[in-house]
């Protein structure tokens, strides 16, 4: 394939990627409980994660391929965190 | 050919990340949420990493990208589930408003 094709996938996959961080932030704006919200912010991680390894193709350059390591641990820690302390908020 | 690969895996994974969005915004109940938002971009992340993984070709990028599959495959259920353990939690002793 040429450079312009190429070019094109990846513009298309950003836009996807775009509309999905879109849709995720309304969700958690407007989420009825908080458990929506934690939900909507671990699609989020995933969500930059993809980001990131789409841009690593973009610009041709493999040294990106640590952050997604990192973000999946530590929003697993928040998710995890935020859940626990809603459980025991009333005890 | 070895492009084409690697740009349907990229576009199938980016869709199956987008279906998960559509989703958790579109269904009405907070378990049907987590169903859709918690286990299709599990899978969708897999197709991206392979992808990205075939596009390097390095031993480092492989073992990187084996991480993250693994990373991801074993925190998803658990927090889909810790965020319902606390949802039932709460809602169980009614102390707890259904709009917070």
């Amino acid at each position: 394939m040429d450079e312009n094709t190429t070019t094109v996938i990846l513009i298309v996959t950003f836009a996807m990627l775009l509309a999905a961080l879109v849709m995720a932030f309304i969700r958690l704006m407007r989420g009825p409980t908080v458990n929506d919200r934690i939900a909507a912010m671990d699609l989020i991680a995933i969500i930059v994660m993809a980001f990131i390894l789409v841009y690593s193709i973009l610009i041709n350059n493999s040294i990106y391929f640590d952050i997604p390591i990192i973000i999946s641990l530590i929003s697993f820690i928040g998710t995890v965190a935020v859940s626990t302390y809603l459980k025991h908020r009333y005890d | 050919m070895i492009e084409i690969i690697i740009y349907t895996l990229i576009l199938a994974g980016t869709f199956f990340i987008l279906l998960a969005a559509i989703g958790l915004i579109r269904f009405n109940d907070l378990y049907s949420r987590l169903h859709a938002g918690t286990k299709a971009p599990s899978f969708g992340i897999f197709l991206l990493v392979l992808g990205v993984s075939i596009y390097f070709n390095s031993p480092v990028v492989y073992i990187k990208g084996l991480f993250i599959v693994l990373f991801v495959y074993l925190t998803s259920p658990l927090s889909a589930h810790a965020i319902i353990k606390s949802y039932q939690d709460v809602t169980k002793k009614n102390k707890f408003p259904d709009e917070a």
